[in-house]
């Protein structure tokens, strides 16, 4: 069903579908860019596509999801949620984060790149600074942090309550965060493409480059400072701190077998998840509300950044596999020793020395990969990262029931069923198709309506 | 625009950079050391020989606020994450990474440079005194500041650090990345550039603990003006900036004013123009962060807003009073092998005699492919070399008429004395 999520794109095909009552199939080719199969996140998770018929239009192509372009992969990851079984069931009603708050996440990146422009007079510098707030990327954080925010509103001054434009400044502050480390990593890692383009360190000079994340840094803290909150400021600046620190804990495995998974869980919180925490730490200080419920916010936050994190690291050797048809195992090939190696080591020690040596011999990522596929590692990271995930939900139930409240909740669920954003992304053109059936009962033909019907069912 | 129109624009309290009054900056040694890079050690001679009087004002001044200047370089050797980026520097000892250059410059060039504008920021501090309503708990005593004011000039030498390190990447982009091994040159820019965040990121907290929201947004626009001056006009496939093409007086744009605290600096005019790009250059890449410190300094000390303004003046003025005393002493020695090209003494020829930007556009690759004999020749027998004397004349003038509003005190004689000690 998640082929059909992208109702822009495939929106004169679905006009034809809807005009087909009964239960016929038809059968429609459709182009869209996409990165290689992966392999779908219900696989992963072993689960099986349990609502799926009930959803209406079965999914022909195995919850393969056309996770394309920004606007339509944020569906489309959306609502495979949809399909994990683990939800708690709202009766007719599945909240989608990404629609709930589609007015909210609306114009974020316009907004983002507009205060960016504001701030300087050098067209190059702009250009680059810009370069990756094309509305292209998932706006994890930034939804992460306006739902959180509107919850605790809710939560805090009942159904009245509004989101504040402060809080929208700190969910465009994360992305600005996030974006300006991506812009150095791309440095330091010379990777060559990113959200399916070439990265900043392919185009443009090393020097401006590194200046560019420089300012995006500077920008998002003069809009920190703008808020006037102490608190807040603090809470922010934090993030920075550990995002470098982060790098450096990247840098040296020192560690003993001991030590590495604590070091490991360590590094994953300062790189990932400290900003996804302290963002929406900050953005309940904003709202006003208690202690208690600002370190629920804060909890909350660090389970999910931990359980996505911990996937992206379990994505990197799965979706890999299947998808090139070779091991390309981004972060062993970076000297990265990622949950699933560690685990798998447990079973498999000839892995330390080459943990050690940062998988620089001949052969070194290729045997690490095998063995990881061999051992339990795999299974193991997702069991942690789902036990992180049920956390973080956990927490959310805590605070009052509201439609924001109920998307924090999927928001868990979405996180671990995700596609991966693979490294670097191939572009292909797949020709997809797409099986619907639609049933009897669909009610209009009204092209707007379509997604949400579809996917209440 | 002219330097009394500055004057005007300081009493009714706005801050304006007037066009050719305008800021200079100076950046210190290891600065123009990575821009030009052979010319390193030439300066730092010259300098060691002809201005003993530096050296003593400096060392005399850093007695005046207590002990040496700050615990920056102390607590580096505490850090953990810098006790990791020395450990990675020694595997690039051999190669050709600048990076090298640049730390040994921080380290060895350090009471010259880097401290020098903490120090600064801690004689302002000094001079102007503070509220009486501060609590005794929150100042040091002896030696006259905030305690605030000496974690504020911390920030400062951190921002401008993380900028010299920023600055000293290698371009892996271009098509010759010039000599040393591409993997030590890719781990280079990688320590550096973490580095470089390092202390950025430790401003950004420090910053946070002064608990003063107007200071921490005027601090972020200075690294945002850092960034900006590394865009500012041509470059060479390293980043090595290289001056704009000299317009004839009558095709150039009306330069804009220049109100510049915490919007970014119009660029309307600047091109082409040798004072006002000079200036403009400068202001970013110098004048902006010891200005907006010294004006952060007095607020943090609960002064009025207009003497925060002639605080931003003051550091603008004498940063670029400084850049201009740097720029003239690639001409006051025998001659070197290079020197910078976006200095004001050649930026002065250039607009006199045209026809030699020819010259210049010989470095649009590398700047090390410019004629710098020729240019030296140039500059020699043109009046450019007192043009920029007049200029830095100007911005001394400026910065010693700040000095003036401050009560008499030790701290305003020590910082007389550096501004003495730099006189053409």
């Amino acid at each position: 069903m998640a082929c059909l999520s992208p109702s822009r794109l495939c929106a004169r095909v679905q006009d034809k579908l809807m005009c087909q009552f009964g239960h016929k199939v038809r059968r429609q080719t459709v182009f869209v860019k996409l990165k290689p199969p992966g392999p779908t996140p219900l696989r992963i998770f072993g689960r099986t596509c349990q609502r799926v018929t009930t959803c209406g239009p079965a999914c022909g192509s195995a919850g393969m999801g056309p996770a394309a372009a920004g606007a339509v992969r944020r569906l489309a990851s959306s609502l495979q949620s949809t399909s994990t079984g683990s939800l708690p069931d709202y009766g007719t009603q599945i909240v989608d984060p990404y629609r709930l708050l589609e007015d909210d996440l609306n114009g974020i990146y316009e907004d983002i790149r507009s205060e960016l422009e504001r701030n300087t007079n050098q067209a190059e510098l702009n250009t680059i600074a810009t370069y990756y707030f094309d509305g292209q990327g998932k706006a994890l954080r930034p939804m992460v942090a306006i739902l959180m925010a509107r919850a605790v509103n809710y939560h805090v001054y009942g159904e009245n309550s509004a989101l504040l434009p402060s809080q929208r400044q700190v969910a465009m502050i994360s992305e600005m965060i996030h974006s300006a480390s991506l812009i150095h990593d791309d440095v330091i890692d010379q990777s060559d493409f990113r959200r399916g383009k070439p990265s900043v360190n392919v185009l443009w000079n090393h020097k401006k480059v590194a200046m560019a994340g420089d300012f995006i840094l500077a920008v998002a803290s003069m809009m920190i400072a703008r808020l006037r909150s102490d608190e807040v400021t603090l809470v922010l600046s934090q993030v920075v701190t550990d995002l470098v620190q982060g790098e450096f804990m990247q840098l040296g495995s020192k560690e003993t077998e001991n030590e590495r998974f604590a070091h490991y869980l360590t590094k994953t919180y300062r790189k990932t998840t400290s900003l996804i925490a302290n963002s929406v730490k900050a953005v309940a200080l904003l709202s006003g509300a208690d202690e208690a419920t600002s370190e629920l916010a804060f909890q909350y936050g660090r389970n999910l950044g931990l359980s996505f994190q911990l996937v992206d690291d379990l994505l990197d050797f799965v979706s890999s596999a299947q998808a090139m048809g070779k091991p390309t195992a981004a972060d062993l090939r970076l000297g990265l020793a990622t949950a699933p190696v560690l685990f798998a080591c447990e079973k498999y020690p000839e892995l330390n020395p080459m943990i050690m040596r940062r998988f620089q011999e001949a052969g070194d990522v290729e045997k690490a990969f095998e063995l990881v596929h061999k051992s339990r590692g795999l299974e193991q990271t997702r069991f942690l990262a789902r036990k992180h995930g049920l956390e973080a939900a956990r927490l959310a139930a805590d605070l009052t029931d509201s439609p924001y409240q109920k998307a924090l909740v999927v928001t868990t669920d979405l996180v671990l069923n995700r596609i991966k954003c693979v490294r670097v992304r191939v572009r292909v053109r797949v020709r997809v198709r797409v099986c619907v059936r639609v049933r009897n009962n669909v009610p209009t033909h009204n092209e707007r309506a379509n997604t949400s019907n579809v996917y209440r069912q | 625009m002219s330097f009394s129109c500055l004057r005007n624009v300081t009493r009714c309290g706005m801050v304006k950079v007037s066009s050719s009054g305008a800021l200079v900056s100076k950046l210190g040694g290891p600065c123009v050391a990575r821009e030009v890079q052979t010319s390193a050690p030439h300066a730092a001679v010259a300098q060691h020989n002809t201005k003993p009087d530096w050296n003593r004002a400096v060392s005399e001044a850093e007695k005046i606020v207590g002990y040496p200047t700050s615990f920056l370089s102390l607590r580096w050797v505490l850090s953990d994450e810098i006790a990791n980026v020395a450990l990675h520097l020694r595997k690039l000892v051999g190669s050709n990474h600048p990076l090298l250059k640049t730390a040994k410059n921080l380290i060895y060039n350090g009471k010259n440079n880097m401290q020098a504008w903490g120090l600064i920021v801690l004689l302002v501090s000094k001079a102007a005194g503070h509220s009486p309503e501060i609590p005794d708990m929150e100042q040091d005593k002896a030696a006259g500041v905030l305690h605030s004011q000496r974690a504020l000039a911390e920030v400062t030498e951190m921002i401008r650090t993380s900028h010299l390190v920023h600055k000293g990447l290698v371009n892996m982009n271009a098509p010759q990345v010039g000599p040393g091994d591409p993997d030590d040159m890719m781990f280079g820019n990688k320590i550096a550039l973490l580095g470089g965040d390092y202390l950025l990121a430790n401003s950004c907290s420090e910053l946070a603990n002064l608990r003063n929201q107007e200071l921490v947004e005027l601090m972020s626009s200075a690294v945002r003006d850092l960034a900006e001056a590394e865009f500012l006009g041509e470059r060479d496939e390293q980043n090595n900036p290289l001056p704009s093409r000299p317009l004839p007086k009558d095709h150039m744009e009306a330069p804009l004013e220049w109100e510049c605290v915490l919007q970014p600096l119009p660029m309307g005019g600047v091109a082409g123009s040798a004072r006002r790009e000079w200036a403009a250059r400068h202001v970013l890449a110098a004048g902006a962060l010891l200005g907006k410190s010294c004006s952060a300094t007095l607020k943090l000390a609960g002064h009025a807003p207009a003497l925060q303004t002639q605080g931003y003046l003051f550091g603008c003025h004498l940063a670029l009073a400084w850049q201009a005393f740097l720029d003239l002493e690639a001409f006051s020695g025998p001659e070197p092998r290079s020197f910078s090209l976006v200095g004001a003494p050649l930026a002065f020829t250039l607009q006199a005699r045209p026809e030699l930007y020819e010259l210049i556009e010989q470095g649009r690759r590398s700047v090390h492919d410019v004629d710098y004999h020729k240019l030296y020749e140039a500059v020699m027998a043109g009046d450019g070399i007192e043009q920029t004397k007049q200029l830095q004349r100007e911005h001394i003038r400026a910065a010693s008429h700040v000095l003036d509003s401050f009560p008499n005190c030790d701290a305003r004689t020590a910082l007389a004395n550096i501004i003495v000690a730099m006189h053409p």
